[in-house]
């Protein structure tokens, strides 16, 4: 009973959340009931069972994407005021489509199909780690996930193409001081959430994003002021995930036994995807940081 | 298969060490495209000797794995777009210090041909959702590389992706949910015709169709196409809207239920003769002619559109060579007429049609370029155009639909005019736009290529529909 009336709180709260965040007039405002959306929207996936997407949309959802639109309203000439759509005919579009996709859902069937979580239990023991998501991303079907990062760095690779416009402001000493000590124990989070993520909930887009926030707490606060594509090194780290990928593709296609694509041998696969992730985690963090700060110009501190 | 891993791993891997150390861009690119097209052929006299190849990824069984299959549609499609890209990146190379092409522009079109490889090779619902976001995201990149003109279109054409992208999702899903598997081959035959599975296939066409810019969704593509340098839209209008044709003839012709057949083929049907006489019309109108050009992609994709219907609604195998034989005879045509085109507006300094005014005494080589792939467009023999028009023409012979032949007769009336209105324009010498500079030779033999390869495709009609017929017994 106390469950299920939560779950319509937070049901409620989810859907109220969205309406307000798009028809506020404030865009500053809708960024920010965004990103309270996002929280929620984590609740929710937390509650129906995925704490593997909780997790993803807590640190992507709400943290990224937030500070993401907030360096772009930065960016923004003046303040800008959206206007609110009045015509009636989208939202009655929006309704149709929402209802004839409920109507759809509800024919799927309340047991999913149980062959295929049978293959994965028992293929599991083979794939190197305990967490079957971890094991459908990074060795069932690592493809997808090595096709994955290639989208990532291609978001970056398109707006870079965007002429920035972004002023870091001199910091303000307390945020300054604040993100120095926060640092270790973001970097110690990101740890854990990778090595975590052999045999529970975690791994590398989780671990990378939140490496990311960090990154990009730093960034907005003037350090690291190395972090720009310019630099080779960074542009290093920014490929390391796929370079890696890539070339342990090739190493199990070229010199392993079975001389096939993306095949990790079982008594190394758990090894290859800690290192696989490694890398991942790396290159998404920096992906995401330059993709949110870009190539800012810096203010001078004063004293 | 290591052919086809070969022909997805090189240009990425090239992509990378390009964006590592942009002073080796050029020569990889090269060497990538050489490379590609080599293994291309050879996994073309593969498949043609020892039947189609599989490969799951990783070894695992086909419910858990990704599966890859090169048969003889894809061996064919892997040779056009490794070919293609060869031939526009000779054509970038010639051009890029005189117009001034970004440094970007090496790894992104190698990204694209790596991204395509994959979707022609994969026969996986997920996998092909996350190709095909890869595509669009590539093709929205090359597009900025216009500069600032060209961010308003390509923002557009982003946001129309990620909403086709998010229906097809949604509709994969949802089969997902209903069938609980995720591989072609293996879901084929097992969708019931219930609302479910039709709710899920209008999301994919839905989404395919907004990719592939189908009429009426295809209000991105001319603005994003006309916005992007010349090379760029060649790549986009010849290849990147054929990735979503490809997907979604897959999803008609394996995995939906018989009984949404002729649903489906009367919606394709009417959505065809709509981009065959209106985006023709639109073609007519334009004052610009690299819209122009682009308006005509949509009216020539109306032709692969009319076969897919007639594919499904009559199951005959001259319409499937027909289709396959359009997209092959457009991407080569079309990328002659955008390198062609991309070339004149360059030397002559201008971008409407109307200046284009005694291009064929300024400009001869480039002229005919156009000429030829307009041709080629048109269905004039001998080309690859007339040969797909040919066999489409036999098999609405062999099915009885006279109206169907009359409409096309329409369309190849209108094809005609649009690609007439620039070739009179270039004929007439009294008052030629002057060039800007005096016209290089290298660029206009590079956009000839393609035209002359269109033409080439003619006189190799046997063997082509040899291979095509391969797939289809």
């Amino acid at each position: 009973m106390g469950l299920l009336l939560f779950d319509l709180v937070l049901a409620t709260v989810v859907l109220l959340l969205a309406g307000t965040a798009i028809f506020s007039r404030n865009l500053t405002h809708a960024v920010m009931l965004f990103m309270a959306f996002g929280v929620m929207m984590a609740l929710a996936w937390a509650r129906l069972a995925a704490p593997d997407l909780a997790l993803a949309e807590a640190a992507i959802g709400a943290g990224l994407t937030g500070a993401l639109c907030f360096t772009a309203l930065v960016r923004q000439p003046a303040a800008l005021d959206s206007k609110v759509a009045t015509s009636l005919l989208p939202i009655c579009f929006v309704a149709l489509i929402t209802a004839a996709l409920l109507f759809s859902v509800w024919q799927i069937p309340v047991s999913p199909n149980p062959a295929l979580s049978h293959e994965v239990s028992v293929a599991l023991p083979q794939s190197g780690v305990a967490h079957p998501v971890t094991a459908v991303l990074l060795n069932f079907r690592s493809w997808d996930t090595l096709l994955e990062l290639l989208v990532l760095l291609l978001a970056l690779l398109g707006a870079q193409q965007a002429q920035s416009s972004l002023t870091l402001y001199a910091g303000w000493s307390l945020s300054l001081s604040w993100s120095r000590l926060l640092s270790p124990l973001i970097i110690l989070l990101t740890g854990y959430l990778l090595w975590r993520g052999a045999a529970a909930p975690g791994g590398a887009f989780q671990a990378g994003a939140l490496l990311a926030s960090g990154l990009v707490v730093l960034r907005l606060n003037q350090q690291l002021t190395w972090l720009s594509w310019q630099n080779p090194w960074v542009r290093l780290a920014a490929l390391s995930g796929l370079l890696v990928f890539v070339l342990t593709g090739l190493f199990s296609l070229l010199w392993s036994s079975s001389r096939l694509w993306l095949e990790w041998p079982t008594a190394y696969a758990g090894a290859v995807i800690l290192g696989i992730e490694s890398f991942a985690t790396l290159a998404i963090a920096v992906t995401l940081t330059l993709l949110v700060v870009g190539e800012p110009t810096e203010e001078r501190a004063d004293a | 298969m290591s052919l086809a891993l070969g022909l997805v791993i090189i240009p990425l891997l090239a992509a990378l060490l390009m964006l590592l150390w942009p002073r080796l861009a050029r020569g990889l690119q090269l060497a990538a495209a050489l490379l590609c097209t080599i293994l291309a052929t050879m996994l073309l006299q593969l498949v043609q000797q020892e039947g189609s190849q599989q490969l799951f990824i990783g070894g695992w069984n086909p419910l858990l794995a990704i599966r890859w299959q090169a048969d003889s549609v894809t061996a064919l499609l892997l040779l056009l777009s490794a070919v293609l890209h060869l031939l526009v990146s000779g054509y970038a190379l010639a051009v890029q210090q005189r117009d001034k092409l970004a440094a970007a522009f090496w790894p992104l079109s190698s990204l694209l041909l790596a991204s395509l490889q994959a979707l022609w090779l994969s026969r996986d619902l997920f996998n092909l959702y996350v190709c095909l976001e890869l595509l669009g995201m590539v093709a929205v990149a090359l597009v900025t590389l216009s500069g600032d003109k060209a961010m308003r279109p390509a923002l557009h054409y982003l946001l129309f992706s990620l909403f086709a992208s998010l229906c097809y999702l949604l509709g994969v899903a949802l089969l997902y949910g209903a069938y609980g598997a995720l591989d072609l081959p293996l879901l084929q035959g097992q969708l019931q015709a219930n609302s479910l599975t039709a709710a899920a296939l209008v999301l994919i066409t839905l989404g395919l169709m907004l990719k592939a810019a189908w009429w009426p969704l295809h209000l991105w593509l001319p603005a994003a196409h006309a916005a992007a340098p010349a090379p760029v839209s060649a790549l986009l209008s010849a290849l990147v809207v054929k990735g979503p044709l490809f997907i979604l003839v897959l999803v008609w012709t394996t995995l939906a239920p018989a009984a949404f057949l002729n649903v489906a083929a009367y919606a394709f049907l009417v959505c065809a003769l709509g981009a065959l006489l209106l985006a023709g019309v639109a073609a007519l109108r334009t004052p610009y002619s690299k819209t122009l050009v682009a308006y005509s992609t949509v009216a020539q994709l109306g032709y692969a559109m009319l076969a897919l219907a007639l594919m499904l609604s009559f199951n005959l195998p001259v319409f499937t060579a027909a289709l396959w034989l359009f997209v092959m005879a457009h991407a080569l045509a079309k990328a002659a007429c955008f390198l062609s085109i991309g070339e004149m507006q360059q030397t002559l300094g201008v971008k409407k049609v109307a200046q284009l005014k005694g291009a064929s005494q300024t400009m001869p080589l480039a002229m005919f370029a156009f000429a030829v792939a307009g041709g080629s467009l048109i269905g004039l023999p001998p080309s690859g155009g007339f040969l797909a028009k040919w066999v489409m023409l036999l098999g609405l012979w062999q099915a009885q639909q006279y109206f169907l032949l009359l409409v096309l007769l329409v369309a190849t009336l209108v094809s005609a005019a649009y690609i007439f209105r620039v070739v009179v324009l270039a004929f007439d010498r009294a008052e030629p736009t002057a060039p800007d500079f005096s016209p290089q030779l290298l660029p206009q033999w590079l956009a000839l290529l393609p035209a002359l390869a269109v033409w080439a495709m003619a006189f190799f009609s046997m063997p082509l529909l040899a291979i095509l017929q391969q797939e289809l017994s």
